[in-house]
């Protein structure tokens, strides 16, 4: 790759930009800035976007009382009931259990505090997720 | 690159690198002295390398690497270039963040691996649970530390309980708090002993692993998976599995092309060292390969993007990998004669 081929397309890193080595003219390799390659924007958007649409179905579950808020801020913080677990030195079996809306409306202050702690959340934030 | 100040007063040089592990074990070593490039720091420790998981799944789907495990290029670097590191992991979190502290006020500049999704100075697409992020943390400020991210242009700050939950996020591969920092390091290292060990090291992990999902063969195995995958795994699941092989080989903390172009930059460096015409031959080969490398992720970009109505096909992305796999195994066959030949 020559250096006027490293992608300058978009700018995908919020301002910032990477690293990419290139030839130069002179035919050396030296470290040349990108700020983003269309490619890239498309693969990890496939990602993205997925995780997002997951999110909002269990966001619009969660407000149909399907399932817990702790569902919620588990899968924003891109966790499943086994880190989450881990996290909060809980075990697995007791996470998946506080997923159902009924089981966490009956949990002790400590346990939610756990949660709070665990996802970087306050312990009213927790219970609750975002109208919109 | 720009200059900052580290607890000893000395000035430290933050270099904008493609690859997070390779890059801070580069700043270790050169704040100790060792002028040495990024690109000689992966080839030493063998960084290069490809892997496909099929039954390790992270959020749904299979991994591919096209790196070797994280640890192993700062283990084996600083193992060949005779370093000594004080290496350190912990069950406490406070203690982990005590013993950082510790190190920090006596001057030493320190490597830390850290999960991805809880640094906050990334941007947030690319904010992902992957617990093999390294940093090299420079110096306390008010309510957190001095951070020089390789991956990042300048050093940026970062809160104390970010870098906490950082340090001891949970999940595979935690990093459990490790912090790496060099004891003494040899002044003026034999690079090109290293060197040579470091690409004899690379030539048998590509070729030689008897397993039929590591280096040269992995490579065909995927490739001859993705061809197949649309009808195994239904359009949409072959997308996915496509588009998390293009984020391995093009996301943070690689560097484009699977980090084929680096070692190209490592391999011309070290025909310079050697002044061997053939090292040099095998970087402009090695460059030419990660073209390929680029056009299967531009095709495989075309592919998700137009969702099946384009003319490019799984079979052209997996024969385009196919193509990178019978070249590279040529490369590396070629290295370890090369290799062979040349004299420490």
């Amino acid at each position: 790759m020559n250096v006027r081929e490293v992608p300058q397309d978009i700018t995908y890193y919020e301002g910032k930009k990477r690293a990419c080595y290139a030839l130069n003219d002179e035919g050396k390799y030296v470290i040349v800035t990108s700020s983003g390659w269309e490619v890239e924007a498309v693969v990890n958007g496939l990602a993205v976007d997925e995780m997002a649409a997951a999110l909002e179905a269990t966001r619009q579950a969660v407000l149909a009382g399907a399932k817990s808020p702790l569902c919620y801020h588990m899968e924003r913080r891109q966790m499943t009931p086994e880190i989450l677990g881990k996290t909060a030195r809980l075990a697995a079996f007791r996470v998946k259990r506080h997923l159902r809306p009924d089981v966490f409306a009956g949990l002790s202050p400590s346990v939610l505090d756990r949660y709070a702690r665990a996802l970087a959340v306050s312990r009213e934030e927790l219970k609750t997720v975002p109208q919109t | 690159m720009t200059t900052e100040v580290t607890a000893a007063g000395k000035p430290f040089v933050h270099v904008h690198s493609a690859h997070c592990e390779s890059g801070v074990t580069a700043s270790l070593f050169r704040d100790k002295g060792v002028e040495i490039s990024e690109p000689m720091i992966f080839g030493i420790g063998s960084g290069i390398f490809f892997g496909h998981l099929p039954f390790v799944k992270m959020a749904g789907v299979t991994i591919s690497t096209f790196r070797s495990q994280p640890g192993a290029v700062f283990r084996k670097a600083a193992k060949r270039l005779g370093g000594k590191f004080k290496t350190a992991r912990f069950r406490n979190p406070k203690k982990g963040m005590d013993e950082l502290r510790r190190v920090l006020a006596t001057g030493q500049i320190v490597g830390l691996t850290t999960n991805i999704y809880w640094l906050s100075y990334f941007p947030n697409r690319f904010r992902f649970q992957f617990n093999g992020h390294n940093v090299v943390v420079l110096h306390e400020i008010e309510n957190g530390f001095r951070v020089s991210d390789p991956m990042l242009e300048q050093p940026v700050d970062c809160s104390a309980e970010d870098l906490e939950r950082a340090r001891f996020a949970r999940g595979p591969l935690e990093p459990r708090g490790f912090m790496y920092y060099p004891q003494s390091v040899n002044s003026s290292p034999d690079l090109r002993a290293a060197s040579l060990k470091g690409m004899k090291d690379t030539c048998n992990m590509m070729l030689k692993i008897p397993v039929p999902i590591f280096g040269i063969r992995g490579m065909r195995y995927l490739a001859k998976k993705i061809v197949r995958s649309p009808e195994k795994l239904g359009f949409m699941g072959a997308c996915r599995e496509l588009s998390s092989v293009v984020r391995m080989q093009e996301e943070v903390g690689t560097g484009g092309a699977g980090f084929r172009y680096m070692y190209a930059a490592f391999l011309q460096e070290a025909a310079e060292l050697f002044a061997s015409e053939e090292l040099a031959r095998l970087s402009g080969e090695m460059t030419a390969i990660g073209d390929i490398w680029r056009e299967f992720a531009v095709v495989s970009a075309r592919i998700i993007k137009q969702r099946g109505q384009a003319e490019e096909t799984f079979e052209k992305a997996g024969g385009l990998m196919l193509v990178c796999a019978g070249r590279e195994e040529q490369l590396f066959k070629d290295l370890a004669q090369a290799v062979g030949k040349l004299k420490a």
